[in-house]
């Protein structure tokens, strides 16, 4: 060592990038070689878009573009300059949570949760275009996301369960910790009575 | 919002003044919450409550001691886990996820050579560019750390000399991460390149310049780190074997593959204590050696648990990155942020050890197993990390779960120039295991019986003793075996189907818990301390330190507590990422975790539901035993509208304490022998499954799949089956990884070749077989509510049962893992030239004529079935040791009835030619036996 270095990065100008994010108006100062990864993380704050590799390997990273998965390690900010992204942050309607995203938590499609995002965002592209997939048809969509610790079938069974909910064959589920439709539940009541026994 | 909040439910409604203001001071309050948005109590959910105490819940194991403190409301129910909603929304913060306020980014310089001398690093360099706040190398923190007390052999950047490709040699803080990356390339180094040792075969030998010294107990000069020699039982039983087999197997290292990739987050606070960000699995060991090598007291720093985004044994060590945040941060005065690329996670490993391993294994007239030989040379690489364990763990946990007429096991780690090996998934005992039994699928063979009545025959009963004195309480072992080969249709595919098609079975035995915490004598300190503190408002705040790593931890903690005090679940909310608020635990290893810190949780929650039934039994008169808890009321058993609500006994419990708090511990009973040793794979419980897979095999090209798998596991209890199904499915993921595609390549250089997730192979969704898990539940007498592990035993049965269905299919049978499409062509068509160059699509399968053994087998399996019922039931309670089968007393010491019976943890002289390869380590003197340590 010693000789003359070679800076890692090249020196890129910044520039204004701008895109709609979880249907609201971002803009950030970067680079103009940034990747979005970079940017929807430490620009906008979307912390929900998780880093496994950089490489395009893992799939943690996926969001949508236009409705589109998409590996956002993989893509330059630039390119989708302007276009609509919606990351894990943006699947909730306001304080609703989307079946997909209740049907992980009930089937046990989110372990350590750390791949969950990705999943999400291929589950929830894949549930647009097509209402009534098949167990091959859900591995298809899901090939590009590694999951280590639930072996995939249980987020199979989530994304199925979504699809019947979806279709309205199922009944919405509720989590456990904030019904539904109420989000806000009411101040709890005392229970004092068993059910058909009056004081 | 929709229909908006409101604060006080059911205040102040109708009270409005004239101008419609709220009337000020008037407002109701009702006592504040217990229901959730449930006002009702719900029914008793009698399906949830054993039999033993008038519920329906059916108890095939027999009854159990905590069964009195069932409620119905949450054990053995299908869970979503409690932090589940934290991440299907993207808030589940992991270690790259925390953003402090002015935070800095910290890089790590790692060495460029396997082994080399570090003569001076130059950072002047470094420093004046602008932009970097911090540098650190070795000098700045000499004191060395380690997992265990006994090889602490790390340090937070390489003093003295790098040992792998990857180690730690500096690292810097900077503005950002470009000025930081920059920086790397301005250290300037002189090194003194060293010959490095890959092979651990190498590492038995005489070094010039060995990679650790442990003075006076190094062995000889070699890279020997561990070295073991254990003998039990009869050897003179091996005489004359009718079956035997004789497998040596080389196994490849395996990284765990969590999707998050290391990151860690340090900020010394305003008042100079060190809060320190990380994803570990065991936060209290981290906490350990920051204390060391920082040399500031435990107390004043601040381990903060992220969430874990996937461990597997691989966030179990404290880490020397760990370290390089806090000194950064200390230097820089501000927070330090460091986070590892994928690649960097393979240069810090702690993945499986890379291992040869022989077996040798005989079986008697009677189909008794006999003999059981093991030797297994691993290499551990560059640091101890778990080896000293894990030397053990490759024998000891292969003495269960069958009857060992004797019992003869040399290991030996190595250090070698490579990335660490540790702790991973099934710890030690996966590779072994898997030899075993492939060796026992070659003794059926050779006396053509049934693999799964071989099995049934030998294994030992509930309540007995292995032949090192490992003491098995509840065993499930047999119920797995039966079930896997009715749901499988065993009977009728094995060895009948066509060439390429292939079924096998395997089987596995795993501890629940050590039986030993690492750091302290179990005598003195208890492994695990649960804390519960209960407000006015009801809300049950659960202290503990158990390290969810996605495993459902916090949900297991938190259901039993809901079970005991008969609270719904959203009641419960669980605190266990701060150390300054948990009670001291030993985290998330040897699958500890439901057994030990659920019991603690039970034990605690038990002296606040005491206190609750003594406050209803003054406001109703009722004795506590003929009261009832049910969903946040307490009512008399014959008339449940007598009774008070929750909150009522609550309050009237707080009068003069105010807040109702409560510590549970855990601790596990004295058990063991007293040999050297002993303590290794120690445990209260022990987890049994059995797996039978499925597999195709291309006969053209030598490709495998794995199709289906049926996989039995005792868990003794599944507190939330969602919960243990999916460990056993995710366990056979992993597995299936190792066993048919998984392996970090080390070149002819050394070099690692493969640290990304593309030529790492690990399964993706289309490799993956239909698995059809199936709890079994033996109730473990002192496990919570009789749960036992469920995370790392599943793992252990999946290789074997493919290694057997390959040959089922082929009728070759390969001790080469993982068994890629070249390690099986390879096979295959040396198979074809043995025969007479015939192709591939001729090969025979093989199959299966019964011989009159079976008989015997099947017979003593259906006796044994009848014993083993009576004793898990605790009808029979007689003793039980290992050796039984062989027809001695179980009252007698064994040594004492046979000439011979051996108990020994050292060769006698006369051994050590003898000796299998990692056995050649005895033939090495410590230093202290030759007079120094140099
Ligand atoms: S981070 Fe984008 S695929 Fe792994
Ligand atoms: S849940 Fe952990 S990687 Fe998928």
């Amino acid at each position: 060592m010693g000789e003359e270095y070679v800076k890692m990065t090249p020196p890129a100008a910044h520039t204004i990038w701008s895109a709609v994010v979880n249907g609201q108006m971002k803009q950030a100062i970067a680079p103009s070689n940034a990747i979005l990864l970079d940017v929807l993380r430490d620009e906008v704050g979307m912390l929900g878009v998780k880093r496994g590799c950089d490489l395009g390997t893992c799939g943690c990273c996926a969001v949508l573009i236009d409705g589109e998965p998409r590996l956002s390690c993989l893509c330059l900010a630039g390119q989708v300059q302007g276009q609509n992204i919606t990351t894990v942050e943006g699947l909730a309607e306001g304080a609703h949570l989307a079946p997909i995203q209740t049907c992980f938590a009930t089937h046990g499609g989110s372990q350590c949760g750390f791949c969950t995002p990705g999943f999400l965002m291929s589950a929830e592209a894949l549930l647009t275009v097509n209402k009534n997939p098949s167990r091959n048809e859900i591995s298809c969509a899901i090939e590009g996301n590694l999951c280590r610790c639930t072996g995939y079938q249980q987020i199979i069974d989530s994304i199925e369960a979504a699809a019947a909910i979806k279709r309205g064959e199922a009944p919405a589920l509720a989590p456990a910790s904030n019904p539904h439709p109420n989000p806000h539940p009411m101040g709890p009541e005392e229970p004092s009575m068993p059910p058909g026994h009056a004081r | 919002m929709a229909g908006g909040y409101r604060q006080q439910p059911g205040a102040s409604s109708g009270e409005t003044r004239k101008d419609g203001k709220r009337v000020a001071g008037k407002q109701k309050f009702p006592p504040p919450g217990s229901g959730g948005s449930r006002p009702n109590m719900g029914p008793r959910d009698l399906d949830s409550i054993p039999e033993s105490v008038g519920g329906k819940e059916p108890q095939p194991a027999g009854s159990h001691i905590h069964d009195r403190y069932r409620t119905g409301t949450e054990v053995g129910k299908p869970r979503a886990l409690v932090d589940s909603y934290a991440k299907v929304t993207g808030q589940a913060w992991y270690g790259d996820d925390v953003r402090l306020q002015n935070e800095i980014i910290g890089k790590i310089l790692r060495s460029p050579y396997h082994y080399a001398k570090i003569k001076s690093i130059d950072t002047s360099k470094v420093e004046a560019l602008p932009g970097v706040l911090a540098v650190a190398t070795g000098a700045d923190a000499p004191n060395t750390f380690g997992v265990l007390p006994v090889t602490k052999d790390e340090h937070a950047m390489a003093v003295e000399k790098v040992r792998h490709v990857g180690d730690l040699v500096a690292c810097v803080a900077a503005v950002d991460e470009a000025t930081a990356m920059e920086a790397l390339n301005l250290f300037e180094i002189e090194w003194e390149v060293l010959d490095p040792v890959f092979d651990p075969r190498k590492g038995l030998e005489d070094q010039d310049e060995p990679i650790h010294w442990r003075g006076k107990y190094h062995v000889g000069t070699t890279n020997v780190q561990k070295r073991v020699f254990q003998e039990f039982g009869d050897r003179s039983l091996v005489a004359d074997p009718t079956a035997s087999s004789h497998g040596k197997w080389r196994m490849e290292g395996v990284h765990h593959g969590f999707t998050e990739p290391h990151a860690v987050v340090a900020h010394w606070d305003p008042n100079g204590r060190l809060q320190l960000y990380t994803p570990q699995q065991v936060p209290h060991y981290a906490h350990r050696a920051l204390s060391t090598v920082l040399e500031v007291p435990m107390h004043q720093i601040n381990v903060i648990r992220t969430f874990v985004g996937g461990g597997f044994g691989g966030k179990s060590d404290p880490f020397p990155h760990e370290m390089c945040a806090a000194i950064l941060s200390r230097k820089a005065g501000r927070p330090v942020r460091i986070t590892f690329s994928r690649e960097e996670v393979y240069w810090i490993n702690r993945g499986r050890h890379p291992s040869y391993i022989e077996v040798k294994m005989t079986a008697d007239d009677e189909a008794r197993i006999s003999g059981f030989d093991i030797d297994a040379l691993i290499d551990g690489g560059g640091f101890a990390s778990f080896g000293h364990v894990t030397s053990y763990y490759n024998g000891v946990l292969a003495t269960a779960p069958y009857e060992l007429g004797s019992f003869h096991y040399t290991g030996a780690r190595v250090w070698t120039n490579k990335p660490a090996s540790g702790a991973m998934r099934g710890h030690g005992a996966v590779n072994t295991r898997c030899a075993v039994e492939v060796g026992l699928d070659e003794m059926a063979e050779q006396m053509q019986v049934d693999p799964i009545d071989l099995r049934l025959a030998n294994l030992l009963p509930p309540h007995s003793r292995t032949i090192s004195g490992f003491r098995i309480t509840s065993n499930g072992m047999r119920q797995a075996l039966e079930r896997v080969r009715e749901g499988s249709d065993w009977d009728k595919k094995f060895r009948q189907l066509p060439l390429g098609k292939g079924i096998g079975i395997g089987c596995g035995f795993f501890i629940s818990g050590s039986g030993l915490p690492i750091h302290w004598d179990p005598n003195r300190f208890p492994h695990a301390t649960v804390h519960i503190q209960i407000d006015m408002d009801g809300g049950v705040t659960v202290h503990t330190g158990a390290a969810d790593i996605g495993q459902g931890s916090t949900t297991a903690v938190a259901q039993v507590v809901s079970e005991v005090l008969a609270l719904p679940i959203e009641m419960i909310h669980v605190r266990s990422h701060e150390s300054d608020t948990s009670p001291v635990d030993l985290g998330s290893y040897s699958s500890r975790v439901t057994f030990m810190n659920a019991n603690a949780a039970i034990r605690a929650a038990l002296d606040i539901r005491e206190k609750l039934l003594n406050a209803a039994w003054e406001m109703l008169g009722y004795h506590p035993d003929v009261l009832v808890l049910n969903d946040r009321r307490i009512y008399y058993k014959h008339d449940p509208a007598v009774g008070v609500s929750y909150l009522e006994a609550l309050h009237k419990a707080q009068e003069d304490k105010g807040s109702l708090i409560s510590s549970g511990a855990y601790r596990s009973p004295p058990m063991g022998g007293v040999h050297k040793g002993a303590a290794a794979g120690l445990a209260p419980a022990y987890s049994f499954s059995a797996y039978v897979a499925e597999v195709d095999v291309d006969v053209e090209t030598g490709l495998v799949s794995c199709t289906n798998v049926w996989a039995a596991h005792d868990c003794g209890k599944a507190l939330n089956p969602l919960a243990v199904e999916g460990q056993i499915i995710g366990s056979c993921h992993m597995g299936l990884g190792q066993v048919l595609s998984e392996k970090m390549v080390y070149g002819r250089t050394g070099h690692l070749q493969n640290p990304n997730l593309l030529e790492y192979k690990i399964p993706s969704v289309h490799e993956m077989p239909h698995v059809t898990p199936i709890i079994i539940e033996s109730s473990d007498p002192e496990g919570p509510f009789g749960a036992k592990e469920a995370g790392e035993g599943p793992l252990l049965p999946i290789l074997p049962a493919v290694v057997n269905a390959v040959y089922d299919a082929i009728g070759v049978r390969i001790r080469t893992l993982p068994l890629s499409m070249d390690v099986v062509w390879k096979a295959i068509s040396s198979k074809t030239r043995s025969l007479g160059g015939i192709e591939a699509t001729e090969l025979p399968s093989p199959r299966l004529e019964h011989s009159l053994l079976q008989q015997t087998l099947v017979e003593r399996g259906t006796q044994h079935r009848e014993r083993d019922r009576r004793r898990q039931r605790s009808e029979d309670t007689s003793a039980y040791v290992n050796g039984v089968l062989f027809g001695f007393d179980p009252d007698q010491p064994l040594e004492d009835q046979v000439e011979g019976w051996k108990s020994a943890v050292e060769p006698v002289p006369e051994q050590l030619a003898e000796l299998g390869l990692a056995g050649k380590a005895w033939l090495k003197k410590e230093q202290r036996q030759m007079g120094g340590d140099k």
